[in-house]
């Protein structure tokens, strides 16, 4: 793909607001942010991946992946898993969970491929039901915990008992955010490079027009199991990363309201297929969510859903996009005069 | 194994199956004419019910007229939620998750807070009656009842009205009707309507035998969701035999597996039908 070649001052623009925000974020915690607010937003940022996932992969081929929170689940549980029962630590088992959840997602969602529209939704949001149902039931809440999840010791708690007890808790936090955010610029970045390249284009075609694609030699298959293959792998980092950091993994991750829907809103609210738009909505949204807590307290659900119902019925084609693009534009112009 | 077991699976089957049907049945005919699950539709559930309860509790009205209220309250809420929320995100459908799914989010947010978490329940339909010596309560029967009627009056409404007819037609094709002078949009909130009412009238029956909480929305909503997948989407008939199947199924794996997996069962059966017949035992291919 050959797109015309761009002036530097053009290309600095363009990723003046990126490096901005890395900057900002980078930064954060020497401003002084800590405690609650850092714990968030190692969330959002760990959010971050799988709203690009669902971006990259519904967003483009709108083969709406619902079972997004079930991939998520899994590599968490994975992950409690193979500590629990292997004795692998924490820091080397994330290696290994990734894997194993994708294979996982791969092998259950690789049947309904073939299916399309509502019906693949459907039967994409079952799994993290049946997941939820077989994770609290009889035999097997046995050995995966049931309601009360799984223990074991969090990311880097060996080392941080070796500290002082002082800064112990302060180290955890400082480090697992900036896991987080290196994990969130990274996934960014390659998102960014996918989501426009010749593969990309695919996706996009595929959700478009899928025989028109196939007629114009796409591999449709092919296209959609990497598209979902490099989706879940996204999810599964998350959930891998997410479930280290926070001992106990419960049911709470697989449960579509928390890791399925923040996500989804991002990605919709964002603009679909535009990786940029769904980054800064999920930013935007998930920290505003955390805000109206202290607020409104017990009404935030209610305001907050009100507020994003009226954002998607007057742009159900998204409206963070825009807004950055309106924006951009704007900023080109002060600059360039 | 004692005999008195199957004739208790048998008739309990049959009870749990015809809620099953009463709920799944207007939540079918909405996604076949929207080609959209409405994700609010089990907040209707609990919101007719929760609508019983304070009408009884703080007005201390009778339990049919509160009944009756509530069901019409739900028709309209079901409408308010079609207009407002999903008539505008129409050419979005991605969209209509987040919408439906927002609003229902409102309603058990909103329960939860002015209502706590405490369940609640209504007053049986008083009365026991032996089935084949197993003893029943009347309320069952009631729900059979109204139940079976719910069934033939969507039916009928579907086959020999106009209105009927023109839901069906929108069904088939959004184009096409519009082409023979059918207003889409008019069927679409006839749907509404009707849906409403009979997730009204399924909260309002079932509340006496269940307890009621603010979250008791979801499980019925996902019931539906496999029902409609199983049975065929728009499929009528379809409902029909996909909530006997899923009643049966999970009344029989209740008994051999006991609690918790048995709940599942069904939706495993689900997703290998699905994977194999995507378009569900009475569907068509499209």
């Amino acid at each position: 793909m050959v797109f015309a070649k761009r002036s530097t001052k053009d290309l600095i623009i363009g990723k003046t607001p990126f490096f901005a925000v890395l900057a900002g974020l980078t930064l954060l915690p020497l401003l002084g942010v800590g405690g609650y607010w850092l714990d968030v937003l190692t969330k959002v940022n760990l959010f971050l991946l799988v709203t690009l996932a669902i971006d990259l992969y519904s967003g483009t081929t709108y083969y709406l992946n619902l079972g997004v929170s079930f991939t998520f689940g899994f590599a968490g549980y994975a992950l409690a898993l193979l500590n629990i029962y292997y004795g692998i630590p924490i820091e080397y088992s994330i290696f290994l969970a990734v894997p194993i959840s994708v294979f996982f997602s791969l092998v259950i969602l690789l049947p309904s491929l073939r299916i399309r529209g509502v019906y693949f939704a459907i039967l994409s949001l079952l799994i993290p039901i049946v997941f939820i149902g077989i994770v609290t039931a009889q035999p097997f809440s046995l050995y995966l915990g049931g309601e009360g999840g799984l223990r074991y010791k969090q990311l880097f708690l060996d080392f941080a008992r070796s500290l002082p007890p002082g800064i112990r808790l302060t180290f955890l936090q400082y480090s697992y955010y900036y896991i987080s955010l290196v994990a969130a610029v990274i996934g960014y970045l390659i998102a960014y490079k996918i989501g426009f390249s010749e593969f990309g284009f695919m996706l996009r075609a595929v959700g478009q027009d899928e025989e028109l694609a196939e007629s114009v030699g796409i591999n449709t298959l092919k296209v959609k199991v990497i598209g979902y293959l490099i989706s879940s792998m996204y999810v599964s980092v998350a959930g891998a990363l997410y479930a280290s950091m926070r001992s106990p993994v419960t049911v709470d991750l697989v449960v579509p309201a928390n890791t399925l829907v923040p996500p989804l809103t991002s990605a919709i609210v964002g603009g679909l297929g535009t990786i940029i738009g769904p980054a800064i909505a999920n930013y935007m949204l998930l920290l505003t969510y955390e805000s109206l807590w202290g607020l409104i307290g017990r009404w935030r659900v209610i305001v907050y859903m009100l507020l994003l119902i009226t954002i998607v019925v007057i742009k159900p084609q998204g409206l963070v996009f825009r807004i950055y693009l309106d924006l951009k534009k704007r900023l080109r112009g002060v600059l360039l005069e | 194994m004692d005999i008195d077991i199957y004739k208790y699976i048998l008739i309990f089957s049959i009870f749990h199956s015809s809620t099953y049907l009463m709920f799944s049945l207007g939540f079918s005919m909405l996604f076949g004419v929207a080609k959209i699950p409405n994700l609010a539709y089990g907040s209707l559930y609990i919101f007719s019910s929760y609508v019983v309860y304070s009408l009884m509790t703080y007005l201390g009205l009778e339990q049919v007229v509160a009944a009756l209220i509530a069901v019409s309250a739900a028709g309209l809420m079901s409408l308010l939620i079609g207009e407002a929320v999903v008539r505008p995100a129409l050419k979005m459908p991605v969209s209509i998750f987040i919408t439906t799914l927002a609003v229902a989010y409102i309603f058990e947010e909103f329960f939860r807070i002015e209502m706590g978490l405490k369940p609640i329940t209504l007053p049986l339909y008083p009365g026991v009656t032996y089935v084949l010596g197993v003893p029943v309560s009347n309320h069952w029967f009631l729900v059979l009842v109204a139940s079976s009627l719910m069934f033939s009056l969507l039916v009928a409404f579907l086959k020999y009205t106009v209105l009927g007819r023109s839901i069906r037609a929108v069904a088939e094709s959004w184009e096409e009707s519009r082409r023979l002078g059918i207003n889409p949009l008019k069927v679409l909130r006839v749907a509404f309507f009707v849906s409403g009412i009979y997730a009204g009238a399924t909260g309002v029956l079932l509340t006496p035998l269940k307890a009621l909480t603010p979250t008791a929305g979801w499980g019925p909503l996902f019931t539906a969701f496999a029902i409609v997948a199983l049975g065929g989407v728009g499929s009528v008939s379809g409902t029909l035999i996909a909530s006997f199947v899923y009643g049966f199924l999970e009344q029989t794996m209740t008994y051999i597996l006991g609690g918790g997996i048995a709940s599942i069962s069904p939706l495993i059966l689900i997703i290998l039908v699905l994977v194999f017949r995507p378009q569900g035992i009475m569907g068509r291919v499209e």
